[in-house]
């Protein structure tokens, strides 16, 4: 992996993540005119405020820095020329590639765990106390449950391919494309009224990825004895079943072709 | 009786349409230091990464210490240590995080690594450097590197590929004596090279292929022999006259006399060592004579006469 491009990338979604709340917190206090928060609302917003910095970065950086970190897992061994030196040890290459897997899923585990403390801290610091707390660490586990999904894509595509920059671009063109499809087909729905373009657009990859946290985040929240705050809740079984789907199908994928092809030599 | 350690039967290897690898097939006993030699794209990064289990044969079969390593890749591992040609590894680490990591691959224990990641650091002549990043390593060093993690399991085959290129006259005549301990060992060392007099001087077997086909496979001591047209003497004289020049042509074992100078270049008809009866007809002339060599084939000569003989 670019060590430094990926560092880079991280620092740019902690200062986002910084520049959100200086945002969030100059709106609440200098609120444009015509604009007005006031009373229990604003108190209910402000208390609530570590979801938005939780959540914030899974809308698009975070599936970003997957595709970064899974981009390179596999691709660059080949292009370095170290795979040759790894699957020459007594080693099955299932070994090799769990270890791969789960080396990069830890590191964007470390990531995301990161963004959420992050995302937490602001809050407090800008907002002050904030509401029920106890769920952020399942919100955590689901962020990353919810990451896997172009993780996996990406890395199937980086063993595929095998090369570093052509399965990031494949993953991010892949992400671009099914925003813009989902896009069409919610203005479909909303001129036609067709339930079936909703459905469809819900097998799109990005929709389960950037939408189960918040589903999650809705029925905790719903569940709490005083609720804090009213989000929009979905399908929370289907997004975790898509996700499942487009996971093992990459997983599968990337393990017939590691273990039926040749390991291709050196090509930097 | 000798113990095929490397065997390499009917090895086929096609990328696409194109045929790398024809028919190829050897073996190497035990304790030898075997040659694979052969032009650039001749085949032996193939043959080298198909024993090792990265490249599958198309046809045919390979396998070490009579373990297939496709099939079974960590039994037939297990006891191979592999140094690649120019290796990039893994920058960063330091000479002895690599050499602990790559311990830890063949399930060293902890003492176990401890200790042997001494003795080869030592072994390869980077003791002060086994606490620096290998990104700070120059090519040699790092050339080093690679052979001393390929014998971090104490492997009863050794297989490298160019393993003294960018070394230094000095670390390149280190290893050359480390090759052949290896060898007094009972370690059998494939050395896939280019350097041809660094061949002759550890190998007492080679291979030789060129375009994907075996065409020598046997003693250096027998590629010499298989692979000499003409047996030469070279004489020096004080001065060749016409009358010595003149002789050494009319004899029955002559074939050809050059002159340059004083220098005569005699071509025999037969594989012997004639000098004496060369220097005799000297004598005879009375020509005052000053050297008198019998040229020997090179392991360079035959390799030459091989590859344009596609013998």
């Amino acid at each position: 992996m670019a060590k430094k491009k990926f560092f880079v990338l991280v620092l740019l979604v902690l200062v986002l993540q910084v520049g959100l709340f200086v945002l969030f917190y100059y709106f609440f206090t200098n609120p444009p005119p015509g604009f007005m928060i006031i009373g229990p609302a604003l108190e209910e917003l402000k208390g609530s405020m570590w979801l938005v910095g939780v959540l914030g970065p899974q809308s698009l950086f975070i599936p970003i820095i997957a595709i970064i970190i899974a981009g390179g897992s596999m691709s660059e061994e080949y292009e370095r020329g170290t795979a040759d030196i790894l699957l020459s040890k007594p080693v099955t290459k299932i070994e090799y590639m769990t270890g791969k897997f789960v080396g990069g899923l830890s590191l964007l585990g470390f990531v995301i765990a990161l963004t959420t403390t992050l995302g937490v801290a602001l809050a407090y610091g800008f907002f002050g106390p904030q509401e029920s707390i106890q769920i952020a660490p399942a919100i955590y586990l689901v962020l990353l449950y919810a990451n896997l999904l172009f993780f996996s894509m990406t890395f199937m595509f980086s063993e595929v391919l095998r090369r570093t920059t052509l399965s990031m671009l494949a993953s991010i063109g892949i992400l671009v494309a099914s925003t813009f499809i989902g896009g069409i087909l919610s203005t479909m729905y909303l001129i036609s009224g067709e339930q079936l373009y909703v459905e469809i657009s819900k097998w799109l990859p990005n929709w389960s990825a950037s939408n189960l946290p918040s589903f999650v985040a809705s029925e905790l929240i719903t569940a709490l004895e005083s609720p804090f705050i009213s989000l929009p809740g979905g399908d929370i079984q289907l997004a975790a079943a898509i996700i499942a789907v487009y996971t093992i199908a990459s997983i599968l994928i990337a393990t017939l072709k590691l273990v039926k092809s040749d390991v291709t030599k050196k090509t930097d | 009786m000798t113990e095929p350690v490397i065997m390499v039967s009917n090895l086929t290897k096609f990328y696409g349409d194109f045929k790398a690898l024809d028919k190829v097939s050897f073996q190497v006993d035990k304790g030898r230091v075997y040659g694979y030699l052969g032009p650039n794209g001749a085949g032996k990064t193939t043959t080298i990464r198909t024993l090792l289990g990265l490249l599958k044969p198309s046809q045919g079969e390979v396998q070490i210490a009579g373990i297939a390593p496709t099939k079974n890749p960590v039994q037939a591992l297990q006891t191979v240590g592999y140094a690649p040609e120019l290796p990039t590894l893994q920058d960063f680490f330091t000479g002895a995080q690599l050499l602990d990591f790559m311990g830890k691959m063949f399930g060293l224990d902890s003492q176990a690594r401890k200790e042997s990641i001494k003795q080869l650091l030592d072994l390869v002549g980077l003791k002060e450097w086994g606490n620096k990043k290998i990104g700070k390593y120059s090519k040699g060093m790092v050339q080093r590197l690679s052979v001393a993690s390929a014998l971090i399991n104490d492997p009863l085959v050794l297989i490298m590929d160019e393993p003294t290129i960018g070394m230094d006259p000095e670390a390149t005549a280190h290893f050359r004596n480390l090759f052949a301990n290896l060898s007094k060992e009972g370690k059998t060392v494939f050395i896939s090279s280019h350097l041809l007099d660094e061949v002759q001087r550890i190998c007492t077997h080679i291979g030789m292929i060129n375009k994907g086909r075996m065409i020598f496979d046997g003693a250096i001591t027998q590629v010499l022999e298989a692979f000499t047209q003409q047996w030469v003497i070279e004489a020096e004289l004080e001065k060749a006259t016409k009358t010595v020049i003149s002789a050494l042509r009319k004899l029955d074992y002559v074939e050809d006399v050059k002159v340059e100078g004083n220098k005569l270049r005699i071509e025999l008809k037969e594989k012997k060592d004639l000098r004496g009866e060369i220097s005799s007809e000297i004598f005879k002339r009375k020509g005052v004579l000053l050297s008198l060599n019998l040229r020997k084939i090179t392991l360079e000569d035959a390799y030459l006469s091989a590859l344009k003989g596609g013998q």
